[in-house]
C-alpha cells in the first residue's frame, strides 16, 4: 500500500497512509504516514466507537496539510487497550 | 508497548508455508506534494487493502498472491452490507463495525459538516498483500488506478493498509 501512495503522490494527487505495520512502512516509505500501535484491522481503533475513529481519520487528514519531508511518520500517542500479538490466522483468536 | 516486528514475524510466517523468501522494498527517500487546496475544499476518496467487499460482489481470496482486483465502492451503500475475506488480519471488530478499518461513515460525516470538501463518487477495495510482481503494480494497475481517481476529480487520497 506504501508502493501504491508513492506512486499516486508522484502523479500529483496527496496521499496520506493510516498504518499499524510500523516497520513495514518506515522501509516502504510512503509520503506521509500516521502509525497506530493497534491490532491490523483497527487501523480507526475500536468499532463504535465514533469518537475516536473520527479522531484519526481527523489527524490524517491534517497530515495532508501539515507535512513538508516526504516519508513522514508520526506516532498516534494513545496506546490499544489490551496488547498488540501477531495474528497468525488461527481461527477464534482475539487480540 | 513495541510495535510488532512485521518484518520477523511475515519472514517466519512466509517460510513456514514454503513460500520464498519476501524481497522487502527500502526506499530511503518518499516524493512529497503540496495540496493545491485547503482539506476544507478537498475531494477526499479511500482506498483499503483489507479484503473488504461489498455484498453484491465477490469476496476476496482470502490467501491470495498477486490479486490487483481493484473494486470502485460507492459510498453511499450501507455500512453494514460489507464482506471481509482476508486470511491475513483478525477482522472480527471491523466485521461488525466496517469503520474501524474503512471509515466511510466517519468520512461521509466530516464532509456533511464542512471538514473535508466533498467525497469522492468512488471510494476503492484492492490491492491485497502479498504483492510479488510490484513492478506491474507500479507500471500497470496503479496507474490505471490513477486515472480513475483523476476521473472523479480526487484530491487526496487516504490509504488504509491491512
Amino acid at each position: 500500500m506504501g508502493l501504491v501512495c508513492r506512486v499516486v503522490e508522484q502523479a500529483g494527487i496527496p496521499t496520506v497512509c493510516v498504518s499499524t505495520g510500523r516497520d513495514l512502512t518506515a522501509q516502504v516509505k510512503p509520503p506521509r504516514s500516521l502509525f497506530l500501535n493497534f491490532p491490523m484491522g483497527n487501523n480507526f481503533g475500536q468499532p463504535f466507537n465514533i469518537r475516536q475513529q473520527t479522531a484519526i481519520l481527523t489527524r490524517a487528514l491534517e497530515l495532508i496539510e501539515e507535512v513538508e519531508v516526504g516519508g513522514l511518520l508520526e506516532d498516534w500517542r494513545q496506546p490499544w487497550t489490551e496488547a498488540v500479538e501477531y495474528f497468525t490466522g488461527r481461527t477464534g483468536q482475539s487480540t | 508497548m513495541k510495535p510488532i516486528s512485521y518484518v520477523d514475524e511475515l519472514n517466519k510466517h512466509y517460510g513456514s508455508m514454503g513460500f520464498p523468501a519476501y524481497e522487502w522494498t527500502l526506499n530511503e527517500t518518499a516524493p512529497i506534494i503540496r495540496p493545491g487546496k485547503p482539506i476544507s475544499e478537498s475531494r477526499v476518496t479511500m482506498l483499503t487493502s483489507g479484503g473488504i467487499s461489498h455484498c453484491t460482489m465477490p469476496g476476496f481470496n482470502p490467501d491470495a498472491r498477486n490479486d490487483h482486483r481493484l473494486d470502485a465502492v460507492d459510498p453511499h451503500v450501507a455500512s453494514s452490507d460489507f464482506q471481509i475475506n482476508d486470511s491475513y488480519y483478525n477482522h472480527n471488530d471491523a466485521d461488525q463495525d466496517i469503520n474501524c478499518v474503512f471509515p466511510i461513515d466517519r468520512l461521509k460525516e466530516m464532509a456533511e459538516a464542512g471538514v473535508i470538501g466533498s467525497i469522492a463518487p468512488r471510494f476503492w477495495s484492492g490491492f491485497m498483500g502479498r504483492i510479488y510482481n510490484r513492478t506491474k503494480l507500479i507500471e500497470e494497475s496503479v496507474p490505471a488506478f490513477i486515472e480513475k481517481l483523476r476521473e472523479d476529480a480526487v484530491d487526496i487520497l487516504v490509504a488504509v493498509p491491512a
